[in-house]
Protein backbone atom coordinates (compact mmCIF):
# COMPACT_ATOMS: atom_id res chain seq x y z
CA UNK A 1 0.00 0.00 0.00
CA UNK A 2 1.33 3.62 -0.67
CA UNK A 3 2.69 5.59 2.24
CA UNK A 4 -0.28 8.58 2.23
CA UNK A 5 -4.13 8.39 2.43
CA UNK A 6 -5.96 8.88 -0.31
CA UNK A 7 -7.80 11.93 0.44
CA UNK A 8 -5.96 14.71 -0.80
CA UNK A 9 -8.83 15.00 -3.70
CA UNK A 10 -11.48 15.63 -0.82
CA UNK A 11 -9.08 17.13 2.00
CA UNK A 12 -7.41 20.42 0.53
CA UNK A 13 -4.11 21.29 1.94
CA UNK A 14 -6.58 24.89 2.85
CA UNK A 15 -9.48 22.55 4.41
CA UNK A 16 -6.79 20.81 6.65
CA UNK A 17 -5.08 23.44 8.17
CA UNK A 18 -7.92 25.86 8.48
CA UNK A 19 -9.55 22.69 10.27
CA UNK A 20 -6.79 22.69 12.55
CA UNK A 21 -5.91 26.02 13.07
CA UNK A 22 -8.75 28.08 12.51
CA UNK A 23 -8.01 32.13 12.00
CA UNK A 24 -11.55 32.90 12.57
CA UNK A 25 -12.82 30.58 15.78
CA UNK A 26 -13.93 32.36 18.50
CA UNK A 27 -16.92 34.81 20.13
CA UNK A 28 -17.58 38.61 19.42
CA UNK A 29 -18.03 40.53 22.92
CA UNK A 30 -20.82 42.48 21.21
CA UNK A 31 -22.18 40.91 17.92
CA UNK A 32 -25.10 42.57 15.63
CA UNK A 33 -26.48 39.29 14.44
CA UNK A 34 -26.04 35.90 15.31
CA UNK A 35 -27.27 32.04 13.57
CA UNK A 36 -26.95 28.88 14.62
CA UNK A 37 -26.72 25.62 12.30
CA UNK A 38 -27.12 21.92 13.47
CA UNK A 39 -26.92 18.64 11.93
CA UNK A 40 -29.37 16.43 13.15
CA UNK A 41 -28.17 13.06 11.45
CA UNK A 42 -23.89 13.81 13.16
CA UNK A 43 -24.71 16.11 15.78
CA UNK A 44 -22.25 18.80 14.17
CA UNK A 45 -23.10 22.25 15.38
CA UNK A 46 -21.61 25.91 14.31
CA UNK A 47 -22.98 29.61 15.57
CA UNK A 48 -21.97 32.85 13.68
CA UNK A 49 -21.33 36.08 15.14
CA UNK A 50 -21.48 39.18 13.05
CA UNK A 51 -20.70 42.48 13.55
CA UNK A 52 -22.13 45.34 11.32
CA UNK A 53 -20.48 48.77 10.04
CA UNK A 54 -22.76 50.85 8.35
CA UNK A 55 -23.99 48.41 5.77
CA UNK A 56 -20.85 46.47 5.34
CA UNK A 57 -20.34 42.86 7.32
CA UNK A 58 -17.21 44.19 9.63
CA UNK A 59 -16.30 41.47 12.21
CA UNK A 60 -17.27 37.68 11.94
CA UNK A 61 -16.58 34.70 14.25
CA UNK A 62 -17.85 31.10 14.38
CA UNK A 63 -17.99 28.82 16.90
CA UNK A 64 -17.89 25.17 15.16
CA UNK A 65 -18.02 21.72 16.60
CA UNK A 66 -17.34 19.19 13.77
CA UNK A 67 -15.85 17.82 11.51
CA UNK A 68 -12.76 19.17 9.20
CA UNK A 69 -14.69 20.45 6.42
CA UNK A 70 -17.64 21.99 8.74
CA UNK A 71 -14.54 23.40 10.74
CA UNK A 72 -12.76 24.54 7.50
CA UNK A 73 -16.33 25.81 5.64
CA UNK A 74 -16.91 28.09 8.37
CA UNK A 75 -13.53 29.56 8.83
CA UNK A 76 -13.14 30.22 5.08
CA UNK A 77 -16.55 31.76 4.98
CA UNK A 78 -16.04 33.98 7.57
CA UNK A 79 -12.96 35.30 6.06
CA UNK A 80 -14.86 35.37 2.52
CA UNK A 81 -17.68 37.75 3.77
CA UNK A 82 -16.04 39.78 5.83
CA UNK A 83 -16.15 43.32 3.98
CA UNK A 84 -19.11 42.46 1.89
CA UNK A 85 -22.67 43.45 2.23
CA UNK A 86 -25.29 41.54 3.53
CA UNK A 87 -26.88 40.90 0.42
CA UNK A 88 -23.55 40.14 -1.27
CA UNK A 89 -22.64 37.44 0.93
CA UNK A 90 -26.14 35.94 0.35
CA UNK A 91 -25.22 35.99 -3.34
CA UNK A 92 -22.13 34.71 -2.48
CA UNK A 93 -23.93 31.72 -0.47
CA UNK A 94 -26.22 30.70 -3.41
CA UNK A 95 -22.77 30.72 -5.65
CA UNK A 96 -21.15 28.31 -2.84
CA UNK A 97 -24.08 25.95 -2.40
CA UNK A 98 -24.38 25.81 -6.59
CA UNK A 99 -20.49 25.14 -6.88
CA UNK A 100 -21.09 22.09 -4.50
CA UNK A 101 -23.85 20.42 -6.70
CA UNK A 102 -22.10 21.56 -9.64
CA UNK A 103 -24.95 23.45 -10.62
CA UNK A 104 -24.41 26.47 -13.67
CA UNK A 105 -23.52 29.60 -10.97
CA UNK A 106 -25.28 32.01 -12.89
CA UNK A 107 -28.49 30.19 -13.11
CA UNK A 108 -28.20 30.20 -9.16
CA UNK A 109 -29.09 34.25 -9.03
CA UNK A 110 -31.71 35.71 -9.66
CA UNK A 111 -32.52 36.54 -12.85
CA UNK A 112 -28.81 37.24 -13.69
CA UNK A 113 -28.92 40.99 -12.49
CA UNK A 114 -26.55 39.44 -9.51
CA UNK A 115 -22.96 40.09 -9.99
CA UNK A 116 -20.81 36.67 -9.63
CA UNK A 117 -18.24 37.00 -6.92
CA UNK A 118 -15.29 35.43 -7.00
CA UNK A 119 -15.36 32.24 -4.87
CA UNK A 120 -11.74 32.51 -4.51
CA UNK A 121 -9.99 30.09 -1.18
CA UNK A 122 -13.94 28.49 -1.38
CA UNK A 123 -13.15 26.51 -4.21
CA UNK A 124 -10.68 24.05 -2.24
CA UNK A 125 -14.50 22.67 -1.58
CA UNK A 126 -15.20 21.70 -4.99
CA UNK A 127 -14.20 18.19 -4.57
CA UNK A 128 -17.28 17.52 -2.13
CA UNK A 129 -19.58 17.20 -5.86
CA UNK A 130 -18.04 13.58 -5.35
CA UNK A 131 -18.92 13.30 -1.86
CA UNK A 132 -22.85 13.92 -1.92
CA UNK A 133 -23.05 12.61 2.19
CA UNK A 134 -20.75 15.20 3.01
CA UNK A 135 -22.12 18.11 0.87
CA UNK A 136 -24.06 19.19 4.10
CA UNK A 137 -20.98 19.35 6.28
CA UNK A 138 -19.90 22.34 4.32
CA UNK A 139 -23.26 24.10 4.07
CA UNK A 140 -23.55 24.15 7.85
CA UNK A 141 -21.89 27.38 8.28
CA UNK A 142 -23.90 29.20 5.97
CA UNK A 143 -27.15 28.11 7.29
CA UNK A 144 -25.62 29.80 10.68
CA UNK A 145 -25.34 32.88 8.38
CA UNK A 146 -28.65 32.70 6.39
CA UNK A 147 -30.17 32.45 10.05
CA UNK A 148 -28.41 35.44 11.23
CA UNK A 149 -28.62 37.55 8.34
CA UNK A 150 -32.72 37.09 8.36
CA UNK A 151 -32.40 39.64 11.52
CA UNK A 152 -31.53 42.40 9.16
CA UNK A 153 -33.30 44.13 6.00
CA UNK A 154 -31.23 43.48 2.96
CA UNK B 1 4.58 -4.36 14.93
CA UNK B 2 1.59 -6.81 15.41
CA UNK B 3 0.71 -10.98 14.77
CA UNK B 4 0.40 -11.97 11.31
CA UNK B 5 -1.99 -14.19 10.03
CA UNK B 6 0.05 -16.92 9.68
CA UNK B 7 0.93 -16.53 13.76
CA UNK B 8 -3.08 -16.73 14.19
CA UNK B 9 -4.67 -19.78 15.44
CA UNK B 10 -6.47 -21.60 13.04
CA UNK B 11 -10.46 -21.27 13.90
CA UNK B 12 -12.97 -23.43 12.30
CA UNK B 13 -14.73 -21.25 9.62
CA UNK B 14 -12.97 -21.52 5.92
CA UNK B 15 -12.99 -18.27 5.54
CA UNK B 16 -11.98 -18.28 2.00
CA UNK B 17 -14.73 -21.00 0.79
CA UNK B 18 -17.21 -18.57 3.04
CA UNK B 19 -16.02 -14.95 1.14
CA UNK B 20 -16.39 -16.73 -2.43
CA UNK B 21 -20.01 -17.22 -1.15
CA UNK B 22 -20.60 -13.20 -1.36
CA UNK B 23 -20.40 -12.01 -4.55
CA UNK B 24 -20.70 -8.35 -3.59
CA UNK B 25 -16.96 -9.13 -2.12
CA UNK B 26 -14.79 -9.14 -5.01
CA UNK B 27 -16.03 -5.75 -6.23
CA UNK B 28 -13.95 -2.40 -5.72
CA UNK B 29 -14.31 0.69 -4.81
CA UNK B 30 -12.62 3.47 -5.28
CA UNK B 31 -9.85 1.05 -6.92
CA UNK B 32 -9.69 -0.90 -4.12
CA UNK B 33 -10.75 -3.90 -2.96
CA UNK B 34 -13.44 -3.50 -0.98
CA UNK B 35 -13.26 -4.24 3.01
CA UNK B 36 -16.64 -4.48 4.41
CA UNK B 37 -16.71 -3.85 8.26
CA UNK B 38 -20.68 -1.95 8.16
CA UNK B 39 -22.27 -5.77 8.90
CA UNK B 40 -23.47 -4.32 11.96
CA UNK B 41 -25.66 -1.50 10.34
CA UNK B 42 -26.62 -4.61 7.43
CA UNK B 43 -25.01 -7.81 6.77
CA UNK B 44 -23.98 -8.94 2.87
CA UNK B 45 -25.90 -11.67 0.90
CA UNK B 46 -24.57 -14.89 0.36
CA UNK B 47 -25.17 -16.78 -2.78
CA UNK B 48 -28.29 -19.14 -1.01
CA UNK B 49 -29.78 -16.06 -0.37
CA UNK B 50 -29.72 -14.06 -3.73
CA UNK B 51 -30.53 -17.41 -5.38
CA UNK B 52 -33.17 -18.29 -2.88
CA UNK B 53 -35.09 -14.67 -3.70
CA UNK B 54 -34.11 -15.20 -7.49
CA UNK B 55 -35.56 -18.68 -7.32
CA UNK B 56 -38.52 -18.00 -5.88
CA UNK B 57 -39.69 -15.39 -8.08
CA UNK B 58 -38.38 -17.82 -11.09
CA UNK B 59 -40.42 -20.98 -10.22
CA UNK B 60 -42.59 -20.56 -7.02
CA UNK B 61 -44.46 -17.16 -6.04
CA UNK B 62 -47.94 -16.45 -5.39
CA UNK B 63 -49.95 -15.45 -2.97
CA UNK B 64 -50.06 -17.30 0.16
CA UNK B 65 -52.88 -18.12 2.63
CA UNK B 66 -55.63 -17.35 0.53
CA UNK B 67 -54.90 -19.52 -2.96
CA UNK B 68 -57.02 -22.40 -3.97
CA UNK B 69 -54.04 -23.06 -6.69
CA UNK B 70 -50.91 -25.20 -6.78
CA UNK B 71 -48.34 -22.30 -6.94
CA UNK B 72 -49.93 -20.53 -3.70
CA UNK B 73 -50.31 -23.95 -1.66
CA UNK B 74 -46.89 -24.45 -2.34
CA UNK B 75 -45.76 -20.60 -1.93
CA UNK B 76 -47.70 -21.31 1.42
CA UNK B 77 -45.79 -24.58 2.84
CA UNK B 78 -42.27 -22.61 1.88
CA UNK B 79 -43.33 -19.59 3.88
CA UNK B 80 -44.49 -21.37 6.62
CA UNK B 81 -41.89 -24.01 6.81
CA UNK B 82 -39.49 -20.36 7.15
CA UNK B 83 -41.85 -20.25 10.94
CA UNK B 84 -40.31 -23.63 11.91
CA UNK B 85 -37.05 -22.56 10.76
CA UNK B 86 -36.76 -19.63 12.96
CA UNK B 87 -38.60 -21.42 15.80
CA UNK B 88 -35.68 -23.92 16.01
CA UNK B 89 -33.01 -21.31 15.75
CA UNK B 90 -34.20 -19.62 18.44
CA UNK B 91 -35.07 -22.94 20.20
CA UNK B 92 -39.10 -21.49 20.68
CA UNK B 93 -41.72 -24.33 22.01
CA UNK B 94 -43.76 -23.50 19.37
CA UNK B 95 -43.83 -22.38 15.84
CA UNK B 96 -46.89 -20.47 16.47
CA UNK B 97 -44.78 -18.02 18.55
CA UNK B 98 -42.79 -16.92 15.64
CA UNK B 99 -44.58 -13.75 14.31
CA UNK B 100 -43.19 -12.17 10.76
CA UNK B 101 -42.81 -8.12 11.01
CA UNK B 102 -40.56 -5.93 8.51
CA UNK B 103 -37.73 -5.75 11.01
CA UNK B 104 -36.89 -5.74 14.53
CA UNK B 105 -38.13 -1.45 14.73
CA UNK B 106 -41.65 -3.52 13.56
CA UNK B 107 -41.16 -6.01 15.83
CA UNK B 108 -40.76 -3.46 19.30
CA UNK B 109 -43.31 -1.32 17.74
CA UNK B 110 -45.49 -4.28 18.04
CA UNK B 111 -44.67 -4.71 21.63
CA UNK B 112 -45.37 -1.19 22.59
CA UNK B 113 -48.58 -1.54 20.77
CA UNK B 114 -50.19 -4.53 21.81
CA UNK B 115 -49.00 -5.76 25.17
CA UNK B 116 -49.05 -1.45 25.65
CA UNK B 117 -52.54 -2.05 25.39
CA UNK B 118 -52.54 -4.32 28.43
CA UNK B 119 -50.68 -1.44 30.74
CA UNK B 120 -52.45 0.78 32.89
CA UNK B 121 -51.22 4.13 34.19
CA UNK B 122 -48.22 4.18 36.80
CA UNK B 123 -46.55 1.05 35.17
CA UNK B 124 -43.37 1.20 34.30
CA UNK B 125 -41.22 0.03 31.40
CA UNK B 126 -37.44 0.01 32.09
CA UNK B 127 -34.74 0.06 28.99
CA UNK B 128 -31.16 0.76 29.78
CA UNK B 129 -28.72 3.95 28.60
CA UNK B 130 -27.50 1.93 25.85
CA UNK B 131 -30.60 1.26 23.85
CA UNK B 132 -31.31 2.07 20.17
CA UNK B 133 -33.58 4.42 18.96
CA UNK B 134 -35.65 1.62 17.89
CA UNK B 135 -36.01 -0.04 21.42
CA UNK B 136 -36.77 3.75 22.80
CA UNK B 137 -39.09 5.84 20.76
CA UNK B 138 -41.60 3.21 21.13
CA UNK B 139 -41.20 3.07 24.51
CA UNK B 140 -41.44 6.83 25.20
CA UNK B 141 -44.95 7.03 22.22
CA UNK B 142 -46.41 4.61 24.76
CA UNK B 143 -45.59 6.55 28.05
CA UNK B 144 -47.17 9.43 25.89
CA UNK B 145 -50.13 7.85 24.96
CA UNK B 146 -51.03 5.44 27.85
CA UNK B 147 -49.54 7.55 30.96
CA UNK B 148 -46.91 4.48 31.78
CA UNK B 149 -43.63 5.91 33.00
CA UNK B 150 -40.69 5.13 31.35
CA UNK B 151 -37.33 4.18 33.35
CA UNK B 152 -33.76 4.26 31.84
CA UNK B 153 -31.09 1.66 33.73
CA UNK B 154 -27.56 3.39 33.58
CA UNK B 155 -24.76 1.47 32.06
CA UNK B 156 -21.15 1.49 33.56
CA UNK B 157 -18.49 3.68 32.42
CA UNK B 158 -17.04 0.10 30.79
CA UNK B 159 -20.22 0.13 29.08
CA UNK B 160 -22.23 -2.67 31.10
CA UNK B 161 -25.42 -3.12 32.43
CA UNK B 162 -25.65 -1.77 36.13
CA UNK B 163 -27.49 -4.32 37.84
CA UNK B 164 -27.45 -3.01 41.08
CA UNK B 165 -29.24 0.00 39.67
CA UNK B 166 -31.35 -2.07 37.61
CA UNK B 167 -32.97 -4.13 40.96
CA UNK B 168 -33.60 -0.90 42.13
CA UNK B 169 -35.82 0.36 39.44
CA UNK B 170 -37.34 -3.42 39.95
CA UNK B 171 -37.74 -2.69 43.41
CA UNK B 172 -41.10 -0.99 43.94
CA UNK B 173 -42.89 -3.45 41.57
CA UNK B 174 -44.68 -1.47 38.96
CA UNK B 175 -42.52 -2.78 36.22
CA UNK B 176 -44.48 -4.12 33.62
CA UNK B 177 -41.65 -5.17 31.34
CA UNK B 178 -37.78 -4.91 30.62
CA UNK B 179 -36.57 -4.39 27.44
CA UNK B 180 -33.12 -4.01 26.31
CA UNK B 181 -30.90 -4.69 24.42
CA UNK B 182 -29.02 -8.40 23.85
CA UNK B 183 -26.13 -7.16 22.71
CA UNK B 184 -25.40 -3.05 21.90
CA UNK B 185 -24.61 -1.56 18.54
CA UNK B 186 -22.38 0.61 19.36
CA UNK B 187 -20.10 -0.69 22.50
CA UNK B 188 -20.42 -4.07 21.51
CA UNK B 189 -21.62 -5.62 25.06
CA UNK B 190 -23.39 -8.59 25.78
CA UNK B 191 -26.02 -8.21 28.32
CA UNK B 192 -26.34 -11.19 30.82
CA UNK B 193 -29.64 -12.01 29.43
CA UNK B 194 -30.71 -14.45 31.58
CA UNK B 195 -30.12 -12.53 34.92
CA UNK B 196 -32.14 -9.86 33.79
CA UNK B 197 -34.79 -11.90 32.97
CA UNK B 198 -34.45 -13.85 36.33
CA UNK B 199 -34.53 -10.25 37.82
CA UNK B 200 -37.49 -9.13 36.08
CA UNK B 201 -39.18 -12.11 37.09
CA UNK B 202 -39.16 -11.62 40.32
CA UNK B 203 -40.06 -8.30 40.43
CA UNK B 204 -43.09 -9.37 38.43
CA UNK B 205 -42.07 -8.03 35.26
CA UNK B 206 -41.92 -9.14 31.61
CA UNK B 207 -38.51 -9.44 29.76
CA UNK B 208 -37.97 -8.27 26.10
CA UNK B 209 -34.66 -8.72 24.31
CA UNK B 210 -34.06 -6.87 21.03
CA UNK B 211 -31.66 -9.35 19.79
CA UNK B 212 -30.75 -7.62 16.60
CA UNK B 213 -27.28 -7.87 17.02
CA UNK B 214 -27.17 -10.74 19.13
CA UNK B 215 -28.48 -13.36 16.69
CA UNK B 216 -25.80 -12.84 13.84
CA UNK B 217 -22.63 -13.41 16.39
CA UNK B 218 -24.00 -16.64 18.24
CA UNK B 219 -26.42 -19.42 19.05
CA UNK B 220 -29.70 -17.99 20.75
CA UNK B 221 -31.86 -20.04 22.78
CA UNK B 222 -34.89 -17.96 24.66
CA UNK B 223 -35.64 -21.36 26.61
CA UNK B 224 -32.48 -21.31 28.37
CA UNK B 225 -32.73 -16.91 27.88
CA UNK B 226 -35.45 -17.08 29.85
CA UNK B 227 -37.26 -14.24 27.59
CA UNK B 228 -40.72 -13.27 27.27
CA UNK B 229 -40.05 -11.58 24.20
CA UNK B 230 -37.35 -11.21 21.37
CA UNK B 231 -36.87 -9.37 18.15
CA UNK B 232 -34.24 -10.09 15.64
CA UNK B 233 -34.12 -8.39 11.75
CA UNK B 234 -33.07 -10.57 8.80
CA UNK B 235 -31.08 -8.04 7.33
CA UNK B 236 -28.22 -8.08 9.65
CA UNK B 237 -28.26 -12.02 9.83
CA UNK B 238 -27.31 -12.13 6.29
CA UNK B 239 -31.00 -12.32 4.67
CA UNK B 240 -32.84 -9.56 3.10
CA UNK B 241 -33.71 -6.84 4.13
CA UNK B 242 -37.85 -5.97 4.99
CA UNK B 243 -38.38 -9.10 7.21
CA UNK B 244 -38.38 -9.58 10.96
CA UNK B 245 -39.17 -11.79 13.98
CA UNK B 246 -41.19 -11.41 16.90
CA UNK B 247 -40.74 -14.22 19.29
CA UNK B 248 -43.06 -14.17 22.19
CA UNK B 249 -44.57 -16.64 24.83
CA UNK B 250 -47.90 -17.88 23.02
CA UNK B 251 -49.79 -16.88 26.19
CA UNK B 252 -49.14 -13.26 25.95
CA UNK B 253 -49.44 -13.48 21.95
CA UNK B 254 -53.20 -14.69 23.03
CA UNK B 255 -53.40 -11.65 25.51
CA UNK B 256 -52.19 -9.23 23.28
CA UNK B 257 -54.50 -7.03 20.96
CA UNK B 258 -53.85 -6.92 17.27
CA UNK B 259 -51.52 -4.39 15.99
CA UNK B 260 -52.25 -3.77 12.26
CA UNK B 261 -55.72 -4.72 10.61
CA UNK B 262 -56.30 -5.84 7.63
CA UNK B 263 -56.41 -9.16 5.44
CA UNK B 264 -54.85 -12.40 6.70
CA UNK B 265 -55.40 -11.43 10.02
CA UNK B 266 -59.05 -11.77 10.46
CA UNK B 267 -61.39 -14.41 11.50
CA UNK B 268 -64.84 -13.15 10.37
CA UNK B 269 -65.56 -10.00 9.40
CA UNK B 270 -68.93 -8.19 9.21
CA UNK B 271 -69.65 -3.92 9.04
CA UNK B 272 -70.06 -4.41 12.42
CA UNK B 273 -66.85 -6.09 14.14
CA UNK B 274 -64.20 -8.48 13.16
CA UNK B 275 -62.88 -11.34 15.02
CA UNK B 276 -58.93 -12.07 15.04
CA UNK B 277 -57.43 -15.01 13.56
CA UNK B 278 -55.27 -16.70 16.10
CA UNK B 279 -51.57 -15.81 16.84
CA UNK B 280 -49.34 -15.92 14.95
CA UNK B 281 -51.37 -14.54 12.15
CA UNK B 282 -53.70 -12.17 14.19
CA UNK B 283 -50.16 -10.43 14.35
CA UNK B 284 -50.01 -10.85 10.34
CA UNK B 285 -51.82 -8.11 8.68
CA UNK B 286 -51.64 -7.81 4.85
CA UNK B 287 -49.75 -9.83 2.12
CA UNK B 288 -46.17 -10.29 3.98
CA UNK B 289 -42.88 -9.97 2.86
CA UNK B 290 -43.14 -13.64 1.26
CA UNK B 291 -40.04 -13.80 -0.51
CA UNK B 292 -37.53 -12.38 1.55
CA UNK B 293 -39.15 -14.52 4.54
CA UNK B 294 -38.67 -17.48 1.97
CA UNK B 295 -35.36 -16.02 2.07
CA UNK B 296 -34.71 -15.23 5.62
CA UNK B 297 -35.26 -19.14 6.16
CA UNK B 298 -32.44 -19.22 3.55
CA UNK B 299 -30.04 -17.54 5.52
CA UNK B 300 -30.99 -19.21 8.36
CA UNK B 301 -30.24 -22.71 7.00
CA UNK B 302 -26.67 -21.20 5.12
CA UNK B 303 -25.78 -19.69 8.88
CA UNK B 304 -26.73 -22.83 10.69
CA UNK B 305 -24.47 -24.80 7.92
CA UNK B 306 -21.54 -23.40 9.43
CA UNK B 307 -22.23 -23.08 13.00
CA UNK B 308 -23.25 -20.60 15.00
CA UNK B 309 -20.80 -22.04 18.08
CA UNK B 310 -17.65 -21.84 15.00
CA UNK B 311 -18.94 -18.18 13.89
CA UNK B 312 -18.88 -16.79 17.63
CA UNK B 313 -15.35 -18.19 17.50
CA UNK B 314 -14.31 -16.66 14.59
CA UNK B 315 -15.64 -13.44 15.72
CA UNK B 316 -14.42 -13.84 18.99
CA UNK B 317 -11.07 -14.14 17.83
CA UNK B 318 -11.03 -11.14 15.19
CA UNK B 319 -12.59 -8.69 18.18
CA UNK B 320 -9.55 -9.72 20.19
CA UNK B 321 -7.08 -9.02 16.81
CA UNK B 322 -8.95 -5.67 16.27
CA UNK B 323 -8.78 -4.40 19.61
CA UNK B 324 -4.87 -5.09 19.90
CA UNK B 325 -4.53 -3.89 16.55
CA UNK B 326 -6.46 -0.41 16.90
CA UNK B 327 -4.32 -0.19 20.74
CA UNK B 328 -1.15 0.44 17.76
CA UNK B 329 -2.95 3.45 16.51
CA UNK B 330 -1.64 6.54 17.95
CA UNK B 331 -4.88 8.73 19.32
CA UNK B 332 -6.99 6.25 19.25
CA UNK B 333 -9.00 5.20 21.87
CA UNK B 334 -11.61 2.27 21.99
CA UNK B 335 -15.16 3.68 23.48
CA UNK B 336 -16.29 1.14 26.53
CA UNK B 337 -14.73 -1.61 27.76
CA UNK B 338 -17.26 -4.45 28.36
CA UNK B 339 -17.42 -7.39 30.33
CA UNK B 340 -18.61 -9.37 27.55
CA UNK B 341 -18.17 -7.86 23.59
CA UNK B 342 -19.49 -9.17 20.32
CA UNK B 343 -17.84 -8.09 17.29
CA UNK B 344 -18.66 -4.52 17.35
CA UNK B 345 -16.07 -1.98 18.09
CA UNK B 346 -16.71 1.94 18.50
CA UNK B 347 -13.59 4.45 18.57
CA UNK B 348 -12.67 8.50 18.79
CA UNK B 349 -9.59 9.95 17.39
CA UNK B 350 -7.67 12.67 19.13
CA UNK B 351 -8.37 15.33 16.71
CA UNK B 352 -9.93 13.90 13.58
CA UNK B 353 -13.45 13.92 13.65
CA UNK B 354 -15.41 9.95 13.29
CA UNK B 355 -17.44 11.62 9.56
CA UNK B 356 -13.79 12.44 8.42
CA UNK B 357 -11.92 9.31 9.66
CA UNK B 358 -15.06 7.71 7.92
CA UNK B 359 -14.55 9.24 4.21
CA UNK B 360 -11.00 8.80 4.26
CA UNK B 361 -11.23 5.07 5.24
CA UNK B 362 -13.54 4.50 2.22
CA UNK B 363 -11.25 6.24 0.23
CA UNK B 364 -9.18 3.70 0.59
CA UNK B 365 -11.95 1.20 0.05
CA UNK B 366 -13.08 0.85 3.88
CA UNK B 367 -16.80 1.20 4.81
CA UNK B 368 -17.36 1.45 8.62
CA UNK B 369 -19.89 3.98 9.98
CA UNK B 370 -19.73 6.85 11.73
CA UNK B 371 -22.58 9.17 13.58
CA UNK B 372 -24.43 8.44 16.43
CA UNK B 373 -25.54 5.20 15.34
CA UNK B 374 -29.25 5.60 16.37
CA UNK B 375 -28.50 5.87 19.99
CA UNK B 376 -28.22 9.23 20.57
CA UNK B 377 -29.21 9.34 24.81
CA UNK B 378 -26.01 6.63 25.06
CA UNK B 379 -23.53 9.31 23.05
CA UNK B 380 -24.57 12.01 25.64
CA UNK B 381 -24.32 9.11 28.52
CA UNK B 382 -20.86 8.52 27.03
CA UNK B 383 -19.47 12.32 26.42
CA UNK B 384 -19.64 11.97 22.41
CA UNK B 385 -21.56 13.60 19.46
CA UNK B 386 -20.49 10.59 17.43
CA UNK B 387 -17.67 7.74 16.74
CA UNK B 388 -16.75 5.30 13.87
CA UNK B 389 -17.52 1.87 14.40
CA UNK B 390 -15.99 -0.79 13.07
CA UNK B 391 -17.86 -4.44 12.67
CA UNK B 392 -17.33 -7.93 11.76
CA UNK B 393 -19.10 -11.02 9.83
CA UNK B 394 -18.29 -14.19 9.03
CA UNK B 395 -16.69 -13.02 6.12
CA UNK B 396 -14.16 -10.24 7.98
CA UNK B 397 -10.59 -12.10 7.73
CA UNK B 398 -7.66 -10.42 9.50
CA UNK B 399 -5.75 -8.91 6.37
CA UNK B 400 -8.72 -6.57 6.87
CA UNK B 401 -8.65 -5.48 10.64
CA UNK B 402 -4.60 -4.59 9.22
CA UNK B 403 -5.51 -2.57 6.19
CA UNK B 404 -8.11 -0.87 8.96
CA UNK B 405 -5.39 -0.42 11.24
CA UNK B 406 -2.76 1.06 8.78
CA UNK B 407 -4.98 3.46 7.11
CA UNK B 408 -6.19 4.63 10.89
CA UNK B 409 -2.14 5.59 11.47
CA UNK B 410 -2.04 7.40 8.07
CA UNK B 411 -5.24 8.93 8.45
CA UNK B 412 -3.81 10.48 11.74
CA UNK B 413 -0.55 11.46 10.25
CA UNK B 414 -2.81 13.78 7.75
CA UNK B 415 -4.66 15.75 10.24
CA UNK B 416 -1.82 15.87 13.03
Amino acid sequence: MNKGVDGSALYDRLIVERARSPLFSGRLEQPDITGEGKNPLCGDKTRVELTLDQDHISLVRHHTRGCAICQAAADLMAERITGLKPAEAQTLSRQFSAMLVAADVTSASDGGTEQPFALGPLEAFAPLQAHRARIRCAELPWVALKEALSHVDV
Amino acid sequence: MSATVEKRPAHQLDSAAIRQQFPILSQQVHDRPLVFLDSAASAQKPNAVIDCMADTMRTQYANIHRGLHWMSERTTEAYEGVRDVVAAFLNAPSREEIVFTRNSTEAINLVAHSFGALLKPGQAVVISEMEHHANLVPWQMLRDRAGIELRIAPITDEGDLDLDALRDLLADGQVALVAVTHMSNVLGSVTPARQIADMAHEAGAQVLFDGSQFVVHRKTDVQALGADFYTFTGHKLYGPTGIGVLWARKALLDAMPPFMGGGDMISTVTFERSTWAHVPHKFEAGTPAIIETIALGAAIAWIEQIGMEAVAAHEAELTTYALNRLADVPGLRVVGAPHDRGGVISFVMDDVHPHDIATLLDRNGIAVRAGHHCAEPLMRRLGLTATARASFGVYTIPSEIDALAETLVRIRNFFV
